[in-house]
């Protein structure tokens, strides 16, 4: 595993990515411990339940469909949505209250949310019937210059990196190519106006695992033969994108991920024997909610086997940057997993809170709830413009 | 009372204050190196340190222990700020010590910041610069916000750029919530947006505005987008190693105006010095500086351009 994506992505990004693979169901019950109300750890968790357990799959894709919308984040529950109507067929009244549900936690602060909250329910169940989510690997192609364009892709989660090359200007011996990092919401595909056959202007790579939601441009015309007021939303997605693309911030803007700051975490590991000192560590948590935290532990400790902290009762002091104090707290290790960071192993705890003060309590609420977009375009700037 | 003379003909002064969260940024050694060069230009200075509750703004000056505090103004002892001003070894410039002997001090009444404040626009000075304390609290806040030039330093680290942005996000949030303080649904949905997790989905600034706007409420909106926009900024990337590193209050520039609508700010760097740190580890008086120093070189252009 790269180290940078180690040191960077939330672990949860990293388990969303697969860059962290989870492969056993006590694993993930302890995961969500940590994470009760993730959406994309209930996901993660839904699709590995799929084809083993496809009821118990079918209630986390549900409840990851749920947790989407209370995040705002609708083209991710919808996703969600059709996985779970592959296993269980919906109702016509389960539809209509998807449909309701949505439109509940209909933010529109982003173009694709603008186009989904302008769809009525048979618009979006034709057009959910025949979208198609996939995985695609980290660092790999997904389209070339010159390529038929022949989808309209959205991005679920992950980071793409696009490749524009543009006309030759008059003078120019060079074409000028301009760069922009692609993210969860963003999309691709010059499949508009419908008459227009086009080729690809950009390049398209992955930078992280990433997960499309895609559409055929020739089901995405046949959708808007049949219902006359879909091809306004098509057209405004089309002309959003182009809008974006001449901002000046997706020229500057590299690597878009989710993420919290780094937080520095010192713990004492208490030992099964009284009379044995606790084990003391330090390390940087990153995934951090009132339940619970994440922490990747420093590169210098070589704890052998991980899995031996779980169930050890731990003190935990979280130094929160942003009011240069530090908290306290007791807790229970419920996950661990050894990882690769610096060229050696270590390891990541997951940590259940159990004991805290109000005061406490009130300051990492204050800490955890800080805004996802700012931290987002904060990090972003820092990779584009100071990291060496 | 020189003071109480101050208050008839002579303009006030221009109060600059330093502010930037998290401590170790800098923040007293270019209040300290820009008032010093005020001071030099002919601009008649205080210096005042704001830090209520852990005051050191002296040993920089090479003051072991000022004999008199802001202590002395606030507990009455002393009854005009000209009382408790100490002259210092530069020509023009005078200080004024925080109180960090006194722990309730920290947290004064926002009517004791007022009162401060009003006394601080009637010193006879040209320029007075407030060091503020770490930390985001109201207290700190607040005198941020009173004063003309809003001055951030911050280093470039990450925290270093979140810790300023959220202080700049905080200082925006706090003017919003004063001046919606007699109408108190506009306040509770003001702190209700301060949660960016809120029920309302309320997470930025600019969404805050546009809510308010769809609530029927367009001339409020105008109002509070107009206060906002007065709002401007100065950042100072201090310890910059090399040019890439002087980006580092471009971040919160940007951030601040895509999230805060704060459209004006302007950007300065300080160079990394040894010789800065050394002084400030063997408590030397730093206006006794190397005049040599890249560092107190680029706070001169910084204070040149800032008069």
């Amino acid at each position: 595993m790269d180290d940078r994506i180690v040191r960077q992505d939330t672990v949860v990004t990293r388990i969303i990515d697969g860059s962290i693979t989870i492969d056993s169901l006590k694993e993930f019950e302890n995961l969500l411990k940590i994470f009760p109300d993730n959406p994309g750890v209930h996901r993660v968790f839904a699709n590995f339940l799929a084809q083993e357990k496809p009821f118990d799959a079918v209630d986390n894709y549900r409840i990851s469909a749920n947790f989407f919308i209370q995040a705002g984040q609708i083209l991710q529950a919808i996703v969600s949505k059709i996985f779970e109507w592959r296993l269980a067929k919906p109702s016509h009244q389960e539809e209509q209250e998807f449909y309701s549900d949505l439109h509940k936690g209909s933010s529109k602060e982003v173009p694709v949310q603008r186009f989904f909250a302008g769809l009525t329910v048979e618009q979006l169940i034709a057009f959910m019937n025949e979208l198609t989510p996939r995985y695609v690997p980290a660092q790999s192609m997904v389209k070339k210059f010159g390529n038929r364009e022949t989808h309209l892709s959205f991005v679920v989660s992950g980071a793409l990196e696009q490749t524009t090359h543009h006309p030759l200007k008059k003078d120019e011996k060079v074409r000028e190519k301009t760069k922009k990092d692609l993210m969860e919401n963003d999309f691709f595909g010059e499949i508009y106006p419908f008459e227009e056959e086009k080729v690809s202007q950009t390049v398209i790579k992955t930078i992280t695992r990433v997960e499309l939601a895609e559409i055929s441009k020739s089901m995405l015309t046949k959708i808007c033969r049949q219902y006359h007021d879909v091809e306004p939303l098509v057209d405004r997605l089309h002309q959003a994108r182009l809008e974006s693309d001449e901002k000046k911030f997706s020229k500057i803007v590299r690597k878009t991920v989710r993420h919290q700051f780094p937080t520095q975490v010192n713990l004492k590991v208490f030992q099964d024997h009284k009379d044995r000192a606790p084990l003391e560590l330090s390390g940087f948590t990153d995934d951090i909610s009132l339940g619970g935290a994440s922490v990747i532990l420093s590169a210098k400790y070589q704890i052998g086997h991980s899995f031996n902290l779980i169930g050890r009762n731990v003190k935990i002091q979280m130094c929160l940057p942003i009011e240069s104090i530090a908290i306290n707290m007791l807790g229970t290790v419920v996950w661990a997993k050894d990882v690769p960071l610096e060229g050696k192993t270590t390891a990541i705890v997951g940590i259940q809170f159990k004991e805290m003060t109000d005061t406490d309590r009130e300051l990492l609420k204050e800490y955890c709830y800080g805004s996802e977009g700012e931290q987002n375009l904060i990090w972003s700037l820092w990779n584009s413009l100071l990291e060496k | 009372m020189r003071e109480e003379q101050n208050t008839d003909r002579k303009p006030p002064p221009q109060i600059w204050a330093i502010g930037g969260g998290k401590g170790g940024a800098g923040k007293s050694v270019v209040s300290t190196i820009l008032a010093f060069w005020l001071s030099r230009m002919g601009k008649r200075t205080v210096l005042v340190d704001v830090d209520l509750g852990g005051a050191n703004l002296h040993t920089l000056l090479g003051i072991k222990s000022p004999l008199k505090t802001l202590n002395d103004f606030i507990t009455k002892k002393s009854e005009a700020l000209e009382d408790i001003c100490i002259d210092t070894e530069a020509q023009n410039l005078r200080l004024i010590s925080g109180a960090s002997d006194v722990l309730s001090l920290a947290n004064p009444h926002f009517s004791q910041k007022v009162k401060l404040i009003n006394h601080f626009s009637r010193l006879d000075a040209d320029y007075v610069m407030l060091d503020l304390g770490a930390g985001t609290s109201f207290n700190v806040l607040d005198f941020f916000l009173a004063a003309n030039k809003k001055i951030i330093v911050l280093t470039p680290e990450p925290t270093s750029i979140q810790n300023a942005y959220i202080f700049v996000r905080n200082a925006v949030y706090r003017k919003l919530s004063r001046l919606s303080s007699k109408t108190p649904s506009l306040q509770a949905l003001i702190k209700t947006a301060m949660d960016p997790k809120n029920v309302l989905k309320i997470q930025t600034v600019k969404r805050l505005l546009q809510f308010i706007e769809e609530s029927g409420g367009k001339d409020v909106m105008d109002v509070l987008k107009k206060e906002i926009e007065k709002i401007r900024l100065t950042v100072i990337t201090n310890m910059a190693r090399d040019n890439k590193e002087k980006n580092a209050g471009r971040i919160v520039q940007i951030v601040a105006e895509k999230y805060l609508t704060i459209q004006s700010t302007e950007l300065f760097s300080v160079s990394y010095d040894r010789q800065i740190r050394a002084m400030v580890s063997d408590m030397s008086p730093l206006i006794k500086i190397d005049q040599s120093s890249h560092a107190f070189a680029d706070i001169y252009e910084i204070a040149s351009k800032l008069l």
